[in-house]
């Protein structure tokens, strides 16, 4: 089965070179063997994997495949995460695949000083997520909850003016909420941007995602060096436990993917790919939304 | 069921029809109520903003507060009945947040 099957070269991370036995008792996507493929002082974390999954149709098909794609995104964080214990790590974008080794060499050579320069940034730091939310509205902060009264529309004590204030008490719970989280979150992101080389900023996130745990009103990833994340980490639980009348939400230590991307992004030389290699790529989910 | 058979096609065919219609119908449904609840809630605000600046008397408060009271109630029906939460009716609009406050 195995020989008649072109494979290609799925592609995890690119790093500084680490001991080999990091990869011991890890397999890749689909189960397949990793193979460190080193180039100077650069190694690109790969293994093969079918072509005929990752050509351009199959992986547009695949991608919308939620349990295919639970299983690649499984098998690519956890390499990545475990090599980036070790080495300072550039993960690449889910699903990232190279023609064959060669051309993998070819992507590190090409785009060597590039990568240095982001790993020199990464290196020997750590990425925490921090979110800011309002608490949760009791009564879901809308009186259809009261549903008892649907369909008799006078019955006693149900009034329009009583109506009326209770929706304004509603309105103003939700807007003192919504203040003092924005509030507390510009003090907290101040706060802690001190102890951070850098910050990158994502968008709320929904409530569709959250659940109903309140409305998020800051999302922001740090950049912090490692020895610096105890005391990251003592400054946030101060914050937290002065948190009143809203929450914090601390996520990490990551491998600094937001940092690591940011770079990608705003190079000209733009992705790994650009080498000639055509790779096939599918935006990764963004920060916050993995998680 | 047993005579679907003997109907032939017919029937299958009308009846996935029929299902789609209820889609659109469902659709359309949910557009109209997405409308709708957007404008009821831009008259609720208007009509808090007037309460907290006394504009209005007791009178017109109470007529106000059912009126929006009974609109409310008639939303929740209709979303009941088409079985849609207040949520699906929200439309993501990108960078600029949700459409209806949450």
């Amino acid at each position: 089965m195995s020989a008649a099957h072109p494979t290609v070269r799925y592609c995890y991370a690119i790093a500084r070179p680490f001991p080999e036995e990091v990869l011991r008792g890890l397999a890749g996507v689909r189960d397949a063997e990793l193979r460190p493929v080193r180039e100077g002082d650069l190694v690109a974390v790969t293994s093969p994997v079918p072509a005929a999954d990752f050509d351009e149709s199959a992986l547009r098909r695949n991608l919308e495949d939620l349990d295919w794609l639970a299983g690649v995104a499984r098998a690519h964080s956890a390499v990545v995460d475990a090599v980036a214990e070790r080495a300072a790590t550039l993960p690449l974008r889910l699903a990232t695949v190279y023609l064959d080794e060669d051309r993998v060499r070819a992507v590190l050579r090409g785009g060597r000083a590039r990568f240095a320069a982001a790993l020199d940034r990464i290196t020997g730091r750590v990425e925490w997520g921090v979110k800011v939310s309002t608490l949760p509205a009791d009564r879901g902060g809308r009186p259809r909850a009261d549903r008892s009264g649907t369909g008799h529309a006078d019955a006693s004590g149900r009034s329009g003016r009583s109506y009326l204030r209770r929706r304004m008490a509603e309105r103003n719970a939700r807007e003192t909420g919504w203040r003092r989280a924005a509030e507390a979150a510009d003090r907290i992101d101040r706060e802690l941007s001190e102890l951070a080389e850098d910050r990158r900023q994502y968008r709320p996130q929904s409530t569709r995602l959250t659940g109903s745990r309140g409305e998020n009103v800051l999302n922001v990833a740090y950049l912090v060096a490692e020895e610096r994340s105890a005391a990251f980490v003592d400054r946030f639980a101060a914050l937290r436990d002065a948190a009143d009348g809203y929450q914090v939400e601390l996520t990490g230590p990551w491998a600094p993917y937001s940092f690591a991307e940011q770079t990608e992004d705003t190079d000209d030389a733009g992705r790994a790919g650009q080498a000639g290699a055509e790779p096939v790529t599918a935006n990764g989910s963004p920060h916050g939304e993995v998680s | 069921m047993s005579t679907a058979s003997h109907r032939s096609g017919g029937s299958r065919v009308s009846n996935r029809i029929e299902m789609d219609r209820d889609t659109v119908e469902r659709d359309l449904m949910k557009l109209v109520l997405t409308v709708v609840e957007l404008l009821r809630q831009l008259m609720e605000r208007q009509a808090l903003r007037r309460v907290d600046q006394g504009d209005l008397d007791e009178d017109q408060e109470e007529r106000i507060g059912l009126t929006l009271m009974l609109l409310e109630e008639r939303m929740t029906e209709l979303c009941d009945r088409y079985g849609l939460s207040l949520d699906d009716l929200n439309i993501d609009l990108g960078p600029l947040g949700p459409l209806l406050p949450r």
